[in-house]
């Protein structure tokens, strides 16, 4: 079976490393090199998100509480509060809800400022995660790019790991460098939180709603074609990096977690092959275990 | 007792002032770099870096032993280079070239091998990307020129080099010297098997398509076969190879060179010490687009 998952990875040009886990069975999984760790890109947000409901469990969050964003100080993305132009008023659960539907990175990063780094560290050896670690967000993810590949800005600096004919600068892609875990730790915490392990009822089902709302349908879901297949997922996309972590559950009520992670060979902005791929392996892989 | 990695790892975090990087500088992950660092450390009597928040300096004390410390790794490094002259067999480099490398670039790079590395025994192989980077990653090839992007794995590579290529086609085809890739219509491009190197060979199709929507592609074996395509009037062949001719066929420049070949260096650092000085790889990589 693995073999054939190389097959789709190789195929579509990329290393990947795959996780997946039935849900009522653990016992049973499909896995591809599930425990090395890898850089996160935007799959971060989902360690974020259970980390921020667990503060509101524990009464040091209210989800209602508002916040002002103002546009300089927010950071860049395509989507959600980062593509706004004027300041935005907002409340916490409404900041998760951005940043884990549109994956809105200054709705991440506003989340992460006010989660922190030591608070959301200790939760997640709380939730059992081993070889989870956010390290920094988006905006500390691009300075760094920025730095490295010595761009004057985060536009030109993700253009230097788009171009084909460059070599990318060294430490890009280094799980050490960033915000980074391993596939079997993403199903980990997928199983934990939808068995309601985790948080409470209700901060349970609000993470599940809000990744059941994920726009994205690219990855994962591209594997399910059938409108019986419910998928909740986060992706993550940064330079060559393409993950997805979801939850996939069948009409029957089987549900599977499952995390695809992968790094493409090329550097292009846009590789439908690659987010097929991912659909494809996750396919593949439900299909072994149910 | 001070070993040479604890030398490798003062210097890599002293230039690279990063845990992180001077992990992957070393080779590496990064506790033992923490702990190799540690030793050195209690082994001088003197702590040689103060860690900040994402930070690493150099204390005065590391300032006064670092020079030291580089003097002791260079002698080391001298050891081994006079080690390998010494060897009556001298090293073996068994050198992997893809089909696609034009044979006078597949020479030049043998030849430097053999002149940058004094007494080595050179010996070539010719086989598909894929395989190739297998080959180098199991140990059974030393290096390898290899089409790029190929999926790597954790192999060391060498700049991106891009070679010109030239549009082969039927005589009377074309008239002018330099040829838009949009004007060679009716006839399809030979190109070889997709499984050889996916992502490179993907990106050579998607770059086609773009600039010329029509006339298809059809799969050979190799130049060979193209070559006799084309002067059967069925094929046009697009190559890097400065010397590919064959009477009835017109060589003609592709205008802006869209197609170009880009080709890596490709090795494993633990199983290559004699190629561990960077300029060794440099002037390989040089005799490769020379």
């Amino acid at each position: 079976m693995n073999a054939r998952i190389r097959g789709i990875f190789e195929d579509a040009g990329v290393r990947g490393w795959l996780h997946a886990v039935s849900l009522d069975e653990p016992e049973a999984s499909v896995e591809l090199d599930a425990d090395a760790v890898v850089p996160l890109a935007s799959v971060y947000k989902l360690p974020l998100l259970a980390g921020f409901c667990r503060l509101v469990d524990l009464g040091e969050l209210d989800p209602r509480e508002r916040v002002t964003l103002e546009p300089s100080a927010r950071t860049a993305g395509p989507t959600g509060l980062s593509a706004f132009a004027d300041p935005v008023t907002v409340s916490l659960r409404d900041l998760a809800l951005s940043m884990a539907t549109v994956s809105d990175n200054a709705s991440a990063d506003a989340l992460l400022d006010i989660v922190g780094l030591r608070r959301l560290a200790q939760i997640l050896e709380s939730f059992g995660l081993r070889r989870t670690w956010v390290r920094r967000g988006t905006a500390a993810n691009l300075r760094d790019l920025q730095r490295r590949t010595g761009a004057d800005d985060a536009d030109a600096a993700l253009a230097v790991l788009a171009d084909n004919d460059r070599t990318d600068p060294v430490g890009v892609y280094e799980a050490a460098n960033g915000s980074a875990a391993s596939a079997r730790d993403l199903t980990l915490l997928l199983r934990r939180l939808w068995a309601g392990e985790l948080l409470s009822a209700e901060q349970t089902e609000f993470v599940k709603t809000t990744m059941h709302r994920q726009i994205f349908l690219h990855r994962l879901a591209s594997g399910f074609p059938h409108d019986g297949v419910r998928v909740a997922g986060k992706t993550g996309t940064f330079g060559a990096l393409r993950h997805e972590a979801g939850v996939v559950t069948l009409p029957g009520g089987a549900a599977f977690a499952i995390a695809v992670l992968t790094l493409a060979a090329r550097g292009d902005l846009r590789q439908p092959r690659v987010d097929a791929a991912i659909g494809e392996a996750a396919r593949v892989a439900v299909d072994v275990l149910r | 007792m001070i070993t040479e990695r604890h030398l490798q790892i003062f210097i890599a975090l002293a230039e690279e002032q990063h845990f992180g990087d001077a992990a992957r500088a070393v080779g590496i992950t990064q506790p033992p770099l923490s702990q190799g660092l540690r030793r050195l450390e209690a082994l001088v009597g003197s702590k040689l870096f103060e860690r900040g928040a994402g930070r690493v300096e150099l204390t005065p004390a590391g300032v006064a032993l670092l020079p030291y410390a580089r003097r002791a790794l260079t002698s080391i490094e001298e050891l081994h280079q006079a080690a390998v002259a010494r060897d009556p067999e001298g090293p073996e480099i068994r050198l992997g070239l893809a089909p696609e490398v034009p044979p006078s670039a597949g020479a030049a790079v043998a030849a430097a091998c053999g002149s940058m590395i004094p007494g080595s025994r050179v010996t070539v192989v010719t086989a598909p990307t894929s395989s190739l980077v297998n080959q180098v990653g199991t140990g059974r090839l030393t290096l390898a020129a290899v089409l790029h992007p190929a999926v790597l794995d954790g192999l060391e590579a060498g700049p991106v080099s891009l070679l010109p290529t030239w549009a082969l086609v039927p005589a009377a085809t074309v008239d002018t010297e330099v040829v838009a890739l949009r004007q060679l219509k009716g006839l399809p491009i030979a190109v070889r098997p997709r499984a050889e190197a996916p992502a490179a060979r993907d990106l050579f199709l998607d770059t086609l398509a773009l600039h010329r929507p029509d006339g298809g592609t059809v799969v050979v074996t190799d130049e060979r076969a193209g070559l006799a395509m084309a002067a059967a009037g069925q094929a046009i062949v697009v190559t890097a190879d400065p010397a590919l001719i064959a009477p009835g066929v017109g060589r003609h420049r592709l205008a802006d060179d869209p197609l170009p070949l880009r080709l890596r260096l490709v090795w494993s650092r633990t199983r290559t010490p004699f190629l561990r000085p960077n300029d060794v790889m440099a002037q390989l990589t040089e005799a490769l687009a020379s």
